[in-house]
């Protein structure tokens, strides 16, 4: 087992690297770079910027030189002094700006992932046990709308109905008093007291396809001899039916994680506009529109990095729930 | 054998009574159990044979509860006697109440057709063996581990302590079943049922189980409800037969008598239709005409009777037959014995 997430992990660096780099010359593709959006900004605002100024700008930078140059400066800087590069719109260190919003991302992330999970097993559990009950209906029903409705849109129509009805502004993580203010039990409850809409709003799709999915592998196991066996044992119903057939049908749930993951935060960019969070989304489409190449660039490695690193975790834990992968 | 007489102790363990159970499909209701009686001695061994579909598999798993829907059963009762006075009527009891789950696995073990996929891939032999154990003996982990490691080898499995932390995955088709049967028997259950133990297996381990299970008996002294098709293993291994057609028991008699005076003509021609070693002068085999009838839409009068070579024409097909008494252990259920016995 520890030879396996061994194995794995020194897999993971160069798909880490490979992806970097496929990364930065996307990014790199568009013509023009950040320069020219900035002196387009300001001689559209009828400001000139002497040659000169442009010059040293591209030297400060390192812009004129060929991508890979580029490329490589930038991750000798990551590995050696973990400076991620200067953001050119916020004209801070890139780093300075994207933790925050990391952490945030993969809170609401993996509390996502965790709300999908819980709901969708005992929703999918229940109703694949009791198959063309009414109950069984109203999950599929809702399922279904929950699949088909755009998160964004839930988003909005939340927002809409919130301020409508309540005159409540469910929008950001934190209410006006704490937005800016330092690390309380207060601004925790605050958090958490509007953690959730993002959540659920996130949540909705991942947990109709859950649910199905879960609903049709428990179908499948059901009537398999090893459940007819267990019943025959004297194994009471309940525990029968959460130890032996949902087991299994666990599997393609957890080995789901690996592009959950991703889609969540890719995913959750228009939501996080919408809703205001401070989460990576809205930066990443800000820098990706300006050309500000080192933070668009730095956030999606952290994402990728972080991607991977969920996959892998989505593979130990498939090896530890089912033996057959463990010993193949 | 021992094992094949059974007037050292004729009391009755199970008494089946007018079991139905029925199959209500969209089609229409499959009667796949319709009516069946039988006893089964204590400590002895019971043949259930047939073809497929006659019901001799849903009658085992009734016993237990084990019908899943749409199958449900009807009507009859299935009276076990656990010793003196102590009589429970398994089909009375509700699908998930305490006291059919204590006759499960407990007073009753079961081992199934496919030892492939009867035990489950995602825990250890150790774990469905103790699980077993736990649930129906008052008795510690390590306790339990004890005993599932002894009955491990009570089966003729080696290094059972290894094969105690070993998947299901990891051993052979016939490890597998040897794994069934231990764990069948870790709670001591009066009763053994054993439907189609060994259709999956290949030969050579097919005879390895059977033998196992006869050693067992001697050992453990539980009675044994054998389901197959294959009159050879009954030959092989029962004292008593029931031979069922159509969800209905036809004859019922001591092994003996059921191979060497057999009275309904189904028996008969199911015992004309087994290929015998050095009887090949004989000629060609004779099978049984016809096939197994749709089971939406059953004959009237005898069930048998489009199959029948001794129809009585006029009768068969609109009488349905009860059963005759030939003897005090010999029953029969077909009109040309009604007919003599009135």
């Amino acid at each position: 087992m520890i030879q396996y997430i061994l194995h794995r992990v020194l897999l993971m660096i160069p798909t880490v690297f490979g992806i970097s780099i496929l990364c930065f010359g996307i990014i790199q593709l568009p013509p023009g770079d950040f320069l020219t959006f900035y002196v387009a900004e300001l001689s559209a605002q009828g400001e000139s910027v002497p040659e000169a100024q442009i010059a040293q700008l591209e030297r400060q930078y390192g812009l004129g030189r060929p991508w890979y140059v580029q490329y490589f400066l930038w991750m000798k800087n990551i590995i050696t002094k973990g400076d991620f590069g200067r953001s050119f719109t916020w004209n801070k260190p890139v780093s300075d700006l994207i933790w925050d919003r990391i952490a945030f991302t993969m809170l609401i992330t993996l509390l996502t992932v965790v709300f999908v999970w819980i709901v969708a097993l005992f929703i999918g559990k229940y109703a694949a046990t009791h198959q063309y009950s009414l109950g069984d209906y109203i999950a599929t029903f809702f399922g279904f709308i929950g699949l088909a409705v755009p998160n964004f849109l839930l988003a909005l129509l939340l927002l809409y109905y919130s301020l409508k009805l309540f005159g409540l502004s469910p929008a950001g993580l934190f209410s006006p008093e704490y937005q800016d203010a330092p690390w309380s039990v207060g601004k925790w409850i605050d958090l958490l007291a509007h953690l959730w809409i993002p959540i659920v709003i996130l949540g909705t799709a991942g947990t109709a396809g859950a649910i199905r999915i879960l609903r049709a592998n428990l179908l499948d196991e059901l009537h398999k001899p090893y459940v007819i066996t267990a019943r025959a044992k004297g194994v009471p119903e309940r525990t029968l039916i959460w130890r032996y057939p949902v087991r299994v049908a666990l599997n393609p749930f957890i080995s789901t994680v690996g592009w959950t993951l991703p889609e969540l935060v890719s995913g959750s960019i228009i939501v996080s506009v919408v809703l205001n969070l401070p989460t990576t989304g809205p930066l990443l489409l800000g820098a990706l529109l300006q050309q500000d190449m080192f933070l668009a660039g730095s956030f999606i490695l952290l994402v990728s990095i972080l991607t991977v690193i969920g996959t892998l975790i989505s593979d130990v834990l498939l090896a530890w729930l089912d033996p057959r992968i463990r010993f193949s | 054998m021992s094992n094949k007489t059974h007037g050292a102790s004729t009391d009755i363990l199970l008494d089946i009574r007018g079991l139905k159970t029925y199959f209500h499909l969209d089609e229409g209701t499959v009667r796949a159990v319709d009516g069946v009686d039988f006893t089964v001695p204590r400590g002895t061994t019971i043949g259930i044979v047939g073809e497929s579909g006659c019901g001799k598999s849903v009658t085992a798993f009734s016993i237990l509860q084990l019908v899943e829907k749409p199958g449900r059963i009807e009507e009859g009762s299935i009276v076990l006697n656990t010793g003196g006075q102590n009589r429970v009527d398994i089909a009375a009891l509700d699908h998930d109440s305490e006291e059919l789950r204590q006759i499960r696995g407990k007073d009753i073990g079961m081992i199934f057709q496919e030892p492939m996929t009867s035990l489950s891939m995602m825990y250890t032999v150790g774990f469905q063996m103790t699980e077993a154990i736990r649930l129906h003996m008052d008795v510690e982990k390590d306790e339990a581990r004890d005993r599932a490691i002894e009955m491990l080898q009570a089966v003729g499995i080696p290094r059972p302590e290894q094969r105690f932390d070993a998947y299901p995955f990891e051993l052979s088709g016939g490890m597998r079943q040897r794994v069934m049967i231990a764990m069948a028997l870790s709670c001591d259950p009066m009763l053994l049922i054993a439907d189609e133990p060994t259709t999956a297996l290949d030969v050579t381990t097919q005879a390895q189980i059977l033998e196992l299970m006869q050693q067992l008996q001697e050992e453990f002294g539980m009675a044994i409800m054998l389901i197959t098709h294959d009159l050879g293993v009954v030959a092989e291994m029962c004292s008593e037969v029931v031979v069922m057609y159509l969800g209905e028991v036809v004859e019922q008699a001591d092994v003996d008598t059921i191979f060497h005076n057999p009275q309904h003509p189904y028996t008969q021609a199911l015992l004309e239709s087994i290929p015998r070693l050095g009887h090949s002068h004989e000629g060609r085999l004779n099978p049984i005409l016809g096939s197994v009838p749709d089971p939406y839409h059953r004959p009237s009068g005898c069930p048998f009777h489009p199959r029948c070579t001794q129809i009585i024409t006029g009768r068969c097909e609109t009488v349905h037959p009860d059963i005759s008494r030939l003897d005090p252990r010999h029953t029969v259920r077909c009109l040309l014995h009604e007919e003599s016995h009135g």
